[in-house]
């Protein structure tokens, strides 16, 4: 045992001292098996050392890589993305007449998140857009009028613990909530608040999150009463075996919203009184979401995953027009990482008039109204490392009152792009 | 104001909740090939250590790797050394996975015991089992067809033929899928132009191995990396292992882990 000690240490100091050059690996190749041929070292014990002591290598090289970088590199991360789109709207209105709309449209959005020591983060985001919570689309045109750049999100993170976290300022979606659809949350909103979030593992199989958060949502900051909401998601993450596992949540959201200047955002579709909303917003919001790894194996079918899920949702507040929900399906490869990547999803989504405030569901499904259904298929392909292309279709209509359905065919096309 | 105090009132019990307090144990996650090696490992090791809690479960190497960088597993088991992609986002992450190597995989080309090939050639193993060689006369035998006999899809072994001797390509679909080791080499010992693939201990007097690229497939061959089929199988930690990660690990390592490890068919260190 000490003899082979010994040569570990010796073959490791060596390893690490000439790391830098990859010709020393056979060199050390050779001499183990000069070790092996002098009965020094048993060919498994020589293999181990071998390996291990490459592996090393890679892992000191890495290591001394990142520690010579300045301290202000090491502790920032940047990332981004740029979106190209071709969109065409096709609408009919209740006269029966039918409007085609074509654009152009361009997203970018940049973000840096800089580590201020081992437990406390800050993130900035910028990105194209005009303000509109729900997008960051920039539409082009306009005699190639220069386009306006916004603070998407920025927010300090406070870790305490490897479980427990404090975010506070505009945050990013996934810090305040989980949803398996953008049925009452446009994945483009980022919350404006404080939120403590519970991320816990209690058995190899199951972990369990909770997130709190008191949030600013209506601009009408002029009243005394209003203008906030709270926000409260236990949720379980649960592993049948290897091949099935299982999310869920319970949200409840409270939004202060009766009497409150509805907000400029609005659709028009919530309940009215003048002006102000008529009513507050206290939804109870079950999502599950079901996943199935190589579903189709016994058949011969190399399909990654397999999804199913779907969200309802109810306005405690209200008596009529007060619930909603979605529901659907995704299939094809986990991640679209490379050429050839495919993944197609589809979700089935119905929302009356009072189920939720209208400034936040998808502002793509129905121009982002409430009282409305709609089909939404999204094709998305892999291009290459980083890009894809995404065919995203929705079939939407409105169900508010007696009125016609009004039913629109929004089509967007676009290739995406991430660093 | 009423329900926004019920409502923190009903957060804090859930805090509360989701914050127990667990004794030690040790979570190990990773490639479905080193799978076996770990489970029968745990096992044991539970047994003659009944204060230990060893949870294993599969997922893949990446999975494993991923879970070590986050830091919810204690072991990643691995078939792959891990990459340079990896190895950065894990500094970056203040994690420094360290390799451990408990085994080496090695699988042997085998025939029927009749058939007059002796040696063939990675290349031809790949043409053979990817569908454009189905002739025994085109790799220097008798005018036979060549029936092809693999390992099901979900095995371990499968997934190591695929990148070692097939360098990815897939095996061609005529093959005939078996569900053990034990199933192809009993097929081929029962079938005169077979081939298949077979762990190193499962080799049985039944069937014939055949030199790959000249190297006859040995447990010398595979620990010195002469003989092409094979690879070293990893448990990474984070750092050098520690209390119950390098006791396990230690376990697998000594004489009585690395007999379990050639019980299931891999190639022991010692």
């Amino acid at each position: 045992m000490k003899r082979v000690l010994t040569v570990v240490v010796l073959i490791g100091s060596m390893a690490l001292n000439l790391g830098i050059r990859p010709s020393y690996a056979g060199e050390i190749d050779i001499l183990l098996q000069k070790l092996v041929d002098k009965g020094v070292l048993t060919p498994g014990e020589a293999q181990q050392i071998g390996t291990e002591t490459k592996e090393q290598v890679k892992s000191e090289i890495a290591a001394g890589k990142y520690s010579s970088l300045p301290a202000w590199v090491q502790n920032t991360k940047l990332k981004g993305d740029f979106r190209l789109r071709f969109q065409n709207l096709h609408e009919k209105n209740t006269n029966d007449i039918s409007k085609n709309t074509t654009i152009g449209r361009i997203r970018m959005r940049l973000g840096l998140e800089n580590k201020v020591n081992d437990k406390i983060k800050v993130g900035i985001g910028i990105a194209t857009g005009s303000g509109d919570p729900r997008s960051t689309n920039i539409t082009l045109g306009g005699s190639q009028a220069k386009k306006t750049i916004i603070l998407d999100y920025a927010y300090g993170k406070y870790d305490p613990l490897s479980w427990l976290s404090f975010t506070g300022g505009k945050m990013l979606l996934n810090d305040v909530l989980w949803e398996p659809t953008d049925l009452i949350w446009d994945t483009d909103i980022t919350p404006e608040g404080a939120a403590i979030g519970i991320n816990k593992t209690l058995s190899p199989k199951t972990s369990v999150f909770l997130t709190a958060a008191p949030l600013v949502i209506v601009d009408d900051t002029s009243t005394t009463s209003g203008a906030m909401a709270y926000l409260v998601q236990p949720g379980i993450n649960y592993a049948i075996n290897d091949n099935l596992s299982l999310k869920g949540a319970v949200t409840y959201e409270y939004f202060e919203t009766k009497d409150t200047a509805a907000s400029s955002y609005s659709k028009g579709q919530n309940t009215k009184n003048g002006t102000s909303y008529e009513y507050n917003y206290s939804n109870l919001n079950p999502a599950l979401e079901f996943s199935i790894r190589e579903p189709f194996k016994a058949l011969g079918l190399n399909i990654e995953n397999l999804k199913f899920f779907g969200e309802y949702v109810n306005n405690l507040q209200v008596s009529d027009k007060n619930n909603g929900f979605s529901t659907g399906f995704q299939f094809g490869n986990a991640k679209i990482e490379k050429w050839g990547d495919w993944q197609f999803r589809y979700i089935y989504a119905m929302l009356e008039k009072d189920a939720v405030l209208d400034i936040l569901p998808d502002s793509d499904r129905y121009s982002g109204k409430t009282g409305i259904r709609s089909h939404e298929g999204i094709l998305t392909f892999g291009l290459g490392k980083n890009t894809n292309l995404g065919i995203d279709v929705y079939r939407s209509w409105n169900i508010v009152g007696t009125s016609a359905k009004a039913p629109e065919t929004l089509l967007q096309v676009d290739w995406n792009m991430k660093f | 104001m009423k329900v926004f105090s019920k409502l923190w009132v009903f957060g804090l019990l859930i805090l509360g909740l989701a914050v127990p307090c667990y004794a030690e144990k040790i979570v190990v996650e990773g490639s479905t090939t080193v799978l076996p090696i770990a489970q029968k490992a745990a096992e044991v090791f539970m047994n003659s250590n009944p204060g230990a809690d060893i949870s294993v479960r599969g997922g893949g190497s990446g999975v494993g790797i991923a879970s070590l960088i986050d830091g919810t597993c204690n072991i990643a088991d691995s078939s792959r050394p891990i990459k340079d992609t990896e190895l950065d986002k894990a500094v970056t992450n203040g994690r420094s996975p360290k390799a451990n190597v408990v085994a080496m995989d090695g699988i042997c080309v085998i025939v029927h015991p009749l058939n007059t090939v002796e040696a063939l050639t990675g290349k031809q193993v790949k043409g053979i089992y990817t569908g454009k060689i189905s002739n025994w006369k085109d790799v220097g035998g008798s005018d036979e067809k060549i029936v092809v006999i693999s390992r099901d899809s979900s095995s371990g072994t499968f997934e190591a033929f695929g990148e070692l001797a097939l360098k990815g390509e897939k095996v061609r679909p005529d093959a005939l899928l078996q569900a053990s080791n034990q199933a192809v080499a009993s097929t081929v010992s029962r079938t005169p132009g077979a081939i298949g693939y077979v762990g190193l201990g499962y080799l049985t007097s039944s069937v014939k191995a055949v030199d790959v690229d000249g190297v006859k497939a040995s447990k010398e061959t595979v620990l010195t990396g002469k003989y092409s089929i094979g690879r070293p199988l990893f448990m990474y930690t984070n750092g050098a292992p520690k209390g119950l990660v390098k006791q396990f690990i230690d376990y697998i390592l000594s004489p009585e882990g690395q007999k379990l490890v050639e019980e299931e068919g891999f190639v022991g260190l010692k």
